[in-house]
């Protein structure tokens, strides 16, 4: 099949993937890791912890690798391939966080939101914007809202000067039609680029990131070996590899790109990214697949089913940055269960 | 305000009325009312009315009625001290201070920021429909009114036909009715508060539909091509395209806008709807050069990868003809010049001593 398309490629494998260690990648792994990717020609290598700059804290846990040491370190090992950084506001600020990561070299912010809470990147977007690096609008846990909805939301992006906006599939939820129905609303209704990430909680990431290309999206995220929160995201060599036999253009070399795979795989992951019994009710319930980790251990703290855990946390619509809940639900669960038995 | 500035954007109204003052004649020793006229084109008037009065002692009395008179009063002290200038601090919406005697009258209030549109759509709405709501009512009670321009947008007739080479004032067509569309559906129903005002009021009103501009006193903070594309140029960042840059606008400059908005108020008849704009399109790529031609070195033009959606419209231009043909209006400075003065400008403006 020949599409004569070029694809973009973004690699949060150093930012999505520091979930799954608990934020304790350290400069080592990003200097391996950037050289790696650099070599094999990634379009877009995103760096910090797992929600992004100015995220590491006690709540969402510290990273091993302050953000000026991961940045600074990453633009020493990166040459082809341009610094990105994942950027919530309210987490980053532009005077504490954005602007010192843009002097360390930044060249691709990507400023994220939840799916309905555009208006809150406006500032983030726009101070990026003003400073001639690329700025692109994330809309995650985006399977919450309809199409439209994600339009409108897409829109303000847009209008604050972000030059392409990526719906992100937090929780691994969705299927291709699902994703396909969003890019087109999306393509359809914007004048900037379109992207997705996704999450394989379902076994669809590549599936999904496939459906999303051939929908007209022209960015799409993968993690090496799937690295990221809950059971991993798109896994970046397979995907490179699928989209060559689709006659995509990436621009990444299929062999290199498995080198880094390799080095990954050998440096960075503890454990690889695969479809567990939690990840796949988290990505039914619709709740966000960093969760895994904090939930398996609260369940088991109050000796409750982990599945039942993330049904109700999808029954709440929890999202990230609610993770306190996740103790509440577990201890109602615990007290229904106690009381079941009386 | 940098002297040589003020020096430039006078230079510029006095370039456009040489031979062309006599338009403007029923303004002499007139009362004008600019409402919203502290943005891009209030100021612009009001630098205008300033080269008229100073150059031609037209003796124009002009009062600028607005939310933001005090930072109009930092930035712009050439003309806000002036004594020939009022400044009335007022929302549009509760127009409580109005000058009795007002015989010409320009509602220009409206915040056209897409950033604005997108984060508080209700208040943009707000802003333009109860604001002319307000601006009618108020106008039933001056005696002395000749005539009420209403300053709407070139949106107002949605997206731009395929097979046209521009948008005329009587074209059909309509901004789609949701959020993303509020400024342009808001005016549009601002132009159907007019018309109504004339109908039920007889108040002599009458629209200019303005496209884009491009000039002194455009905030390099907006998100539009022509002010992002001179931000980076200036930051010394590269010129950053989104979309393959083949998308089409026009631009007219300040001094000229300001000019055929005075001649629209002055010569036109209740009830006309007059284009405000340059005929003459631009892609973006085009555009691009343009500003990068006027830095030493010339800044890198970054495209985005996203291809252009191929149902939508790439064009937008205003169809001029009945600004030509019945107003006598062309444009006065070229695209090329209009952007080296606008570079300029902003050079020595941000030029420290």
């Amino acid at each position: 099949m020949a599409n004569n398309r070029e694809i973009l490629i973004s690699d949060p494998t150093l930012r999505d993937g520091n979930h799954a260690v608990g934020h304790q990648l350290s400069a080592e792994h990003i200097a391996a890791y950037c050289k790696a990717a650099d070599a094999a020609g990634v379009t877009i290598v995103e760096v910090g912890h797992g929600n992004g700059l100015g995220a590491s804290s006690l709540q969402l846990g510290e990273s091993k690798t302050p953000d000026h040491i991961a940045l600074t370190t990453a633009r020493q090992n990166l040459v082809k391939s341009k610094l990105g950084i994942h950027v919530i506001p309210g987490f980053a600020t532009i005077e504490r966080d954005l602007k010192p990561a843009l002097e360390l070299g930044v060249d691709v912010v990507r400023v994220a939101s939840h799916c309905s809470e555009a208006d809150i990147c406006e500032r983030h977007i726009s101070y990026s914007r003003s400073q001639g690096v690329g700025v692109w609008g994330c809309l995650m846990m985006s399977h919450m809202i309809s199409p439209a909805l994600l339009l409108e939301q897409a829109r303000k992006m847009e209008s604050y000067g972000a030059e392409g906006v990526v719906f992100m599939d937090s929780s691994g939820h969705f299927l291709p039609d699902d994703v396909r129905q969003r890019v087109e609303t999306l393509v359809n209704g914007l004048s900037i680029a379109v992207g997705f990430h996704a999450h394989n909680n379902l076994g669809m990431a590549i599936g999904n990131s496939v459906a999303a290309a051939d929908a007209g999206a022209t960015l799409l995220d993968g993690c090496a070996r799937g690295f990221g929160a809950g059971a991993g995201n798109a896994q970046l060599e397979v995907l490179i590899a699928v989209l060559e036999r689709l006659g995509y253009a990436t621009g990444v070399d299929l062999y290199k790109i498995l080198d880094a795979a390799d080095v990954a795989e050998e440096l960075l992951i503890k454990e690889i990214p695969s479809i567990k019994s939690v990840s796949v009710v988290s990505g039914m319930a619709g709740v966000f697949s960093g969760f895994m980790k904090p939930v398996s251990r609260i369940a088991k703290e109050f000796n409750v089913d982990p599945r039942d855990v993330f049904f109700e946390l999808g029954r709440r619509k929890i999202v990230a940055g609610q993770e306190d809940i996740i103790l509440e639900v577990a201890k109602e669960l615990a007290q229904r269960a106690r009381k079941g038995n009386e | 305000m940098k002297p040589e500035c003020v020096e430039r954007t006078r230079h510029d109204c006095l370039r456009i009325l040489d031979g062309r003052d006599k338009e403007l004649d029923p303004l002499r020793q007139s009362e004008l009312v600019v409402i919203g006229g502290t943005g891009f084109v209030g100021t612009w008037i009001a630098e205008m009315v300033a080269a008229l009065n100073d150059g031609y002692q037209f003796g124009i009395k002009l009062s600028l009625i607005s939310r933001s008179t005090d930072q109009f009063a930092n930035r712009l002290p050439h003309l806000a001290n002036r004594p020939d200038i009022a400044l009335i601090k007022s929302d549009v919406r509760q127009l409580g201070q109005f000058p009795s005697n007002a015989d010409w009258v320009i509602h220009a209030a409206a915040n056209p920021d897409v950033r604005t549109h997108a984060s508080n759509p209700l208040d943009t709405a707000s802003v333009i429909v109860d604001g002319t709501m307000s601006v009618m009512r108020t106008a039933e009670r001056l005696g002395r009114l000749k005539k009420l321009l209403y300053l709407s947008s070139g949106l107002v007739c949605g997206t731009q036909p395929a097979t046209a080479s521009g948008v005329a004032e009587n074209a059909q067509g309509a901004p789609a009715p949701d959020a993303s569309f509020i400024y342009a559906n808001a005016k549009r129903f601002a132009e159907t508060l007019c018309s109504a005002a004339r109908a039920q009021s007889r108040i002599p009103v009458l629209v200019a539909r303005p496209f884009s501009f491009v000039g002194p006193y455009q905030s390099l903070d907006t998100p539009w091509a022509q002010t992002t594309f001179l931000s980076d140029a200036l930051r010394g960042h590269h010129i950053r395209v989104l979309g393959d840059g083949q998308v089409v606008r026009s631009y007219l400059y300040g001094s000229d806008a300001a000019y055929w908005f005075l001649r629209i108020l002055t010569a036109g008849q209740s009830g006309d709807v007059v284009n405000v704009g340059s005929p003459a399109g631009t892609t973006l790529q085009d555009l691009a050069q343009e500003v990068a031609r006027n830095f030493e070195p010339s800044p890198e033009i970054m495209f985005n990868t996203a291809p252009r959606n191929a149902g939508r419209s790439a064009q937008l231009l205003p169809d001029t003809t009945h600004a030509q043909n019945d107003y006598g209006l062309s444009v006065f400075t070229p695209l090329e010049e209009a952007i080296n003065l606008t570079a300029q400008w902003h050079r020595m403006q941000n030029t420290r001593k």
